[in-house]
């Protein structure tokens, strides 16, 4: 009995010791100070680089009866360091509390930085730290990311988190941005045999003329926008070749590039055609893709042959040629003819594009390739990375016509004007 | 193992030699007296035995009845018997009878008669409300049974409250209990055995069970069990419940406890034993298992979805009310990572103004919401409301102004103490509350992993509990043959099975042509 | 109808073999798989559990001739004192050595991935206290609890599958025979011993209800488990495609922390009560396992005292080594490819001893009488 008593005794002295010793892992929410974004540059001393934290402030827009303070929603800190990992110290020289990436959604890339072929050194410490998610974005800037930080102003979206995440998450829907994050990257820089698109943004608007030969051909900064928003412009993409940025396409490249892409999934793609009964207007039309695509893989004398067929499904939007589609069926079929022939001119010229240029392919080809090879030895001899450039590509789309819009009919120009 | 030691401790320390006289102050010498033919000397043992005339509502009524041509008296407590009774069926009878040769049994008209020979039953007896009849020159007494005891009267359920459903309660005297219960089972089988338990104070506790289909030797255990206990005093179940139960200190119930009488049916139905004691308003049902606790008639009443319905929620918020304010614990301290970041920058912003660590709080707000639970309880029905709206403005608005706890905390610790509610039975109900404040600590230790070992501990714990020999979570665990009704209850008409861990005679409830 | 004292029936026996099989799935098992056979590790463990139906055939047969003996009661009966009791302290050391390499590697995934700054001992500790008290508490009420919580861990783990097969790409599954038809087989027979658990479930044959039980129980649970593990090894593909799959120690951790539910963009700390839960049923099992097999080499009647012994040798040898992600993945490697060709030998020897010591006849004498 004694014993026993003792016992008890003893053991809650134990906790009681361990539970003030210990909770090793314990931090309180307002102990941490959360790193929205990652911003990396490049810095003249080999194997350091510049390192940006973009810090959010919880009390903005917390408390939902007013209240708020008048701290501004984010800090920006920019220091020289070895890695983003062990900067996490450093930056408390500044930085009163202790960082966490455990809201890291973007990591912004300057594209000095992502030229360099070390580039691959430094992205694998993100792989092996615990807190950043593999679901976190890459974005390549045109300048330096520190100063894409602090010229990055919303108006609306003042809190950054939010900012990036509907941002991106709009960017993706539209396909001006292409739909992959870290996971994606080391996925197609260890399989070493596609190109990987990273997203494209800047602050810096450049100056060009006015109108665009169409409305998507243009680079994230290359757009005018007329009242007082000094957002920052995602549009387009940035190529990486294992691992190394090797060049960019713009915002219409990048949606071809989802089109032909079997992973990626289109969501509201509006663009607009060459209206075949009047040159001088585009007609405005919404895109989906019904079924994945589907591809058939010979080889012909030592060459790949690949033919390619995107099924489309195409709303059109809009009709300034107020040719009355209702009432002439044979217009439909004009309309469809010139559509399918002036997507096919355009993918064929993208994937030619992509071949002579970065010679790789940005749309994950080699995976329905992969289903034609029994093992990965036979894979990895056929050196896909290698035999695309000198590959065959041909592409065909099947367009099926969806609604017309609200109002199908349209009065003739003639009766109108009379 | 560590059992095996307590038990070679308790065993060298058991040596004191039995007492003489167990109880002091009874006066066994006297009560196991015979009774003498002389009445006189009767009355004179009675007149020390019960402190006649101190004892001012123990009545002695000396006559002499002219047809036996004797003396007789009448011994009696007149607050416990029925007074008018004795007059008209016992005083009456006798005095008016003029024939000498009837026997006493055929002359009064009360309702039962019997002879006793030696003071100590006679005292029981007259103890129990009964009337004591002596005639002079018969060395034996007669019991005559007329008790009644002041009581309240049926009334409806406190606790256990149904919507739909009967509204009557047990009370505190043991015949009504015992007529609510016939009335549900009209069966000659349903058996209430008696034993006295308590020296001092002469309670008996009542056995129910329907012969033929509760277990025979679960019924010989419990008797065995009461007939063993020798204390001076057990007044009512309450205190019976813990000389029965195996493990005191274990944190979870093993009897059951209700006031429902159709509650207590449907469990002697099904194979189940009940005790019932005088002064309890309730009764105590074994063994219990852990769908006992959880399960509340209603389910039964209502169709079988609005059954399910409810039985969901009950689960539902015994997990909220389990796990909740842990949860909040381990997640905002060790897995921030989880919470969506909109609401991590809210909590982070709230937290920023507060002094205590998120621990602290939630234990400042769980022990403010048990004491308001306390006092609600216990507080006087005229200041009652004031109280409530007095502990909600404290323990919400100002506490929240003035930066000692932020408004999330508020919502876990009320959110988990309302599911408490939940749980309709009593024991189960401290159980979890208990358990509530284990998890918090544990959280706080190792967050989710100390959660999640201190919970597979538990369950480890539950399963190996058994409750006079059935496992707690019977029919769950150990796979017996049942009517299924754990989680969620089936229709009526398909729950054809008795609980197979009862080990009945007759495993089914019905016959498979219905 | 009755239930006798210390027996478990079918369902829990399923569900013991379901857990302590299947959690499997969760560790390092398929990174050595992936090591071999790359994508097609999946092809790779239904070839196992092909290869390793033989074994076990063969090892309930034996059982069937020997209905109330324990695993160890079997050996000495068919091997003589002498080897039988070297055969099962060799059995013994094998299992406490894999289960001391996987106590290591489940608190190193704890540590690294959950809670990095706590110490792990402390971990460990706590993690062999609530087996141990599991494990003492008796065979009966692990496999009750088993059974109780196995529906919410399997529906769980189901969710995760889901998740993951539509975040992936089902095309990563291609080129469909891997890195080669040949080193699917290497990878096969190396770690064909994932399934030597089942090897030592016969410690406990005599616990379950009926012979019938026992037998239906384990094909069944065999099936269950190879199901399992190649559904996961195919969700891990698709998601991560065969370099990373490869690369990564603890895919199924990094599964759960890379899908997104909805709103919640980190639903780890949903799906990780759920494997601890399921971890601690597994080395309860274990452990318990591991004190029959002890109590019947020392002949200790009442093995559940050495229960407390075991755990602690096991806590002292797993906090031993020094750098534990990488040491012990090795240890892992070789215990496994050691162990493959002991459960792949083993039963054949022992059915072809009771064949010869004509135990068969026997029984089929005592049929028929």
């Amino acid at each position: 009995m004694r014993q026993y008593k003792n016992l008890v005794k003893v053991l809650i002295l134990v906790c009681i010791v361990l539970s003030m010793a210990g909770c090793w892992d314990k931090t309180e929410l307002d102990e941490k100070a959360y790193v929205i974004g990652l911003g990396l540059d490049t810095h003249e001393k080999a194997g350091k680089i510049k390192v940006t934290y973009l810090i959010a402030n919880p009390e903005v827009g917390s408390q939902q009866s007013g209240g708020g303070t008048n701290e501004p929603p984010q800090e920006i800190v920019t220091f020289v360091a070895n890695d983003f990992i062990s900067s996490r110290n450093t930056a408390n020289t500044v930085i009163s509390k202790e960082i966490s990436y455990d809201l890291l959604s973007v990591i912004i890339v300057s594209e000095e930085l992502a030229r360099k072929p070390d580039f691959v050194r430094v992205m694998y410490s993100a792989a092996k730290d615990r807190e950043i998610k593999r679901s976190a974005e890459l974005i390549v800037t045109k300048e330096k990311a520190e100063k894409f930080i602090t010229d990055n102003k919303p108006t609306l979206e003042t809190r950054p988190h939010k900012f990036f995440e509907v941002k991106i998450g709009r960017g993706k829907e539209t396909g001006m941005i292409p739909d992959t994050d870290l996971n994606d990257f080391f996925q197609v820089s260890e399989s070493d045999s596609d190109l990987f698109l990273g997203i494209y943004a800047t602050t810096e608007t450049e100056e060009g003329d006015e109108g665009a030969a169409s409305d998507d051909d243009f680079m994230a900064g290359e757009i005018h926008f007329g009242g007082k928003e000094k957002a920052a412009q995602f549009a387009g993409a940035a190529v990486f070749k294992e691992g190394m940025m090797i060049g960019k396409i713009t915002g219409e490249e990048t949606r071809i590039s989802s089109l032909l892409d079997n992973t990626w999934e289109l969501q509201d793609f509006i663009t607009a055609f060459q209206d075949p009964f009047d040159g001088q207007y585009r007609i405005s039309a919404r895109l989906a893709k019904p079924r994945k695509n589907t591809y058939q893989f010979k080889q012909q004398s030592g060459r790949p042959v690949i033919d390619i067929k995107v099924p489309m499904y195409i709303e059109i939007l809009s009709d300034p040629s107020l040719v009355n589609f209702s009432k002439n069926e044979e217009k439909i079929v004009e309309l469809k003819k010139s559509l399918t022939t002036s997507m096919e001119e355009h993918l064929t010229q993208y994937i030619k594009y992509t071949q002579e240029e970065f010679k790789g392919d940005t749309f994950h080809l080699s995976i329905p390739i992969r289903k034609n090879f029994a093992t990965l030895k036979e894979f990895r001899e056929f050196d896909w990375m290698k035999s695309y450039p000198d590959a065959e590509i041909n592409v065909s789309v099947d367009i099926r016509f969806g609604e017309f819009g609200r109002q199908t009919k349209l009065p003739s120009l003639q009766e109108l004007r009379d | 193992m560590l059992k095996e030691m307590l038990r070679l401790f308790k065993k060298q320390q058991n040596q004191e030699p039995p007492a003489k006289d167990k109880v002091v102050g009874e006066r066994t010498d006297l009560k196991e007296q015979q009774f003498s033919s002389n009445l006189q000397e009767n009355l004179s043992v009675i007149r020390t035995l019960y402190s006649i005339p101190d004892n001012k509502d123990v009545k002695l009524r000396e006559m002499y009845l002219e047809g036996f041509n004797k003396n007789a008296a009448l011994v009696f407590i007149s607050t416990i018997t029925d007074v008018k009774s004795i007059e008209e069926n016992i005083l009456k009878p006798l005095v008016e009878n003029t024939s000498a040769n009837k026997k006493v049994k055929d002359i009064v008209s009360i309702q039962m008669v019997h002879e006793v020979g030696i003071f100590k039953d006679a005292v029981k007896d007259m103890n129990k409300g009964n009337a004591l009849l002596l005639l002079d020159g018969e060395a034996k007494a007669y019991i005559l049974d007329c008790p009644d005891f002041q009581s309240r009267a049926i009334e409806k359920p406190e606790t256990e409250v149904l919507i739909k459903g009967p509204k009557e309660a047990f009370n505190e005297k043991v015949v009504a209990n015992i007529s609510l219960l016939r009335k549900k089972i009209k069966n000659e089988n349903l058996i209430f055995e008696s034993i006295e338990v308590s020296q001092r104070s002469h309670n008996d506790v009542f056995i129910v069970y329907i012969r033929g289909l509760a277990n025979e030797k679960l019924v010989d255990n419990i008797k065995e069990r009461l007939g063993s206990l020798e204390v001076n005093a057990i007044q009512n179940l309450s205190l019976l419940e813990e000389y029965i139960e195996e493990r005191n200190y274990s944190l979870f119930p093993s009897v059951l406890t209700t006031e429902r009488p159709d509650r207590a049916a449907s469990f002697l139905e099904d194979g189940y034993i009940a005790l019932l004691m005088d002064n309890s308003p309730d009764s105590l049902i074994l063994p219990a298992t852990f769908w006992a606790f959880f399960h509340s008639p209603e389910d039964h009443y209502l169709k079988i979805h609005y059954g399910n319905f409810t039985r969901a929620l009950r689960m539902v918020a015994l997990f909220i009310t389990i796990f909740t304010s842990a949860i909040y614990i381990a997640i905002t301290t060790f897995h921030a990572e989880m919470i969506p970041p909109d609401l991590l920058l809210a909590i982070a912003s709230s937290r920023e103004r507060v002094p205590f660590p998120a621990v602290i709080e939630i234990l400042i707000m769980e022990t403010a919401f048990e004491l308001i639970r306390e006092a609600g309880l216990r507080v006087p029905s005229p200041i009652g409301p004031t109280i409530g709206i007095v502990g909600a403005l404290i323990l919400g608005q100002a506490a929240v102004e003035a930066n000692i706890i932020s408004p999330i905390v508020i919502i876990v610790v009320a959110l988990g103490g309302l599911s408490s509610f939940a749980v309709s039975d009593l024991s189960l109900n401290f159980a979890v509350r208990l358990i509530r404040f284990a998890f918090i600590l544990c959280a706080a230790m190792i967050g989710i992993y100390g959660m999640t070992a201190f919970f597979a501990a538990g369950i480890f714990y539950l399963v190996s509990l058994k409750s006079f020999g059935v496992p707690y979570l019977a029919p769950l665990s150990p796979n017996y043959k049942s009517s299924k009704d754990t989680i969620f209850r089936r229709l009526v008409k398909n729950e054809k099975l008795r609980p197979g861990f009862l080990k009945t005679s007759d495993s089914q409830k019905k016959s498979d042509g219905a | 109808m009755k239930q006798n004292k210390g027996k478990i029936g079918i369902k829990e026996y399923i569900a013991i073999i379901a857990l302590t099989v299947g959690t499997k799935l969760s560790d390092d098992t398929p990174s050595i798989i992936f090591e071999n056979a790359r994508n097609a590790g999946w092809i790779a463990v239904l070839l196992m559990g092909a290869m390793a139906i033989i074994p076990i055939i063969l090892l309930i047969k034996v059982f069937s001739a020997h209905p109330d003996k324990n695993l160890h009661e079997v050996i000495i009966h068919l091997f003589g004192r002498f080897f039988g009791n070297i055969l099962s302290i060799a059995l013994l050391l094998a299992g406490v050595a894999s289960v001391t390499v996987d106590t290591g590697t489940y608190v190193d995934i704890i540590g690294t991935m959950y809670f990095t700054k706590t110490p792990t001992s402390i971990i460990y500790m706590v993690l062999m206290l609530v087996c141990a008290y599991g494990a003492k508490r008796g065979i009966e009420q692990i496999a009750s609890v088993a059974w109780v919580l196995i529906p919410y861990l399997k529906i769980t783990l189901f969710i995760a599958f889901l998740v993951s097969f539509n975040s992936g790409h089902f095309d990563f599954i291609f080129p469909i025979w891997g890195e080669g038809k040949m080193e699917i087989v290497k990878s096969s027979i190396k770690n064909v011993s994932i399934f030597s658990d089942f090897l030592f479930i016969g410690l406990i044959a005599p616990l379950v209800v009926s012979f019938k039980d026992f037998k239906k129980g384990t094909i069944i649970g065999l099936f269950i488990v190879v199901f399992e593990i190649s559904l996961a090894l195919i969700s891990y593909v698709m998601l991560f495609d065969y370099t990373t799959a490869e690369l990564l120690n603890y895919p199924f951790h990094e599964t759960i922390r890379y899908i997104e539910i909805g709103f919640l963009p980190n639903v780890e700390t949903l799906f990780f009560p759920f494997w601890l839960v399921a971890t601690f049923i597994r080395f309860s099992f274990y452990l318990y396992l591991s004190a029959i097999l002890l109590g019947g080499i020392l002949k200790i009647e009442e093995f559940e005292y050495l229960i407390p012994l075991i755990t602690i040798i096991i806590l002292l040898l797993g906090l031993a080594p020094d750098s534990p992600s990488i040491y012990l993945y090795i240890m892992r490697q070789k215990l496994l490819m050691l162990l493959s060709p002991a459960f792949l030998c083993l039963p054949p020897l022992m059915w072809l001893i009771a064949k010869i010591r004509g135990d068969f006849k026997n029984e089929a004498v005592q049929e028929s009488s």
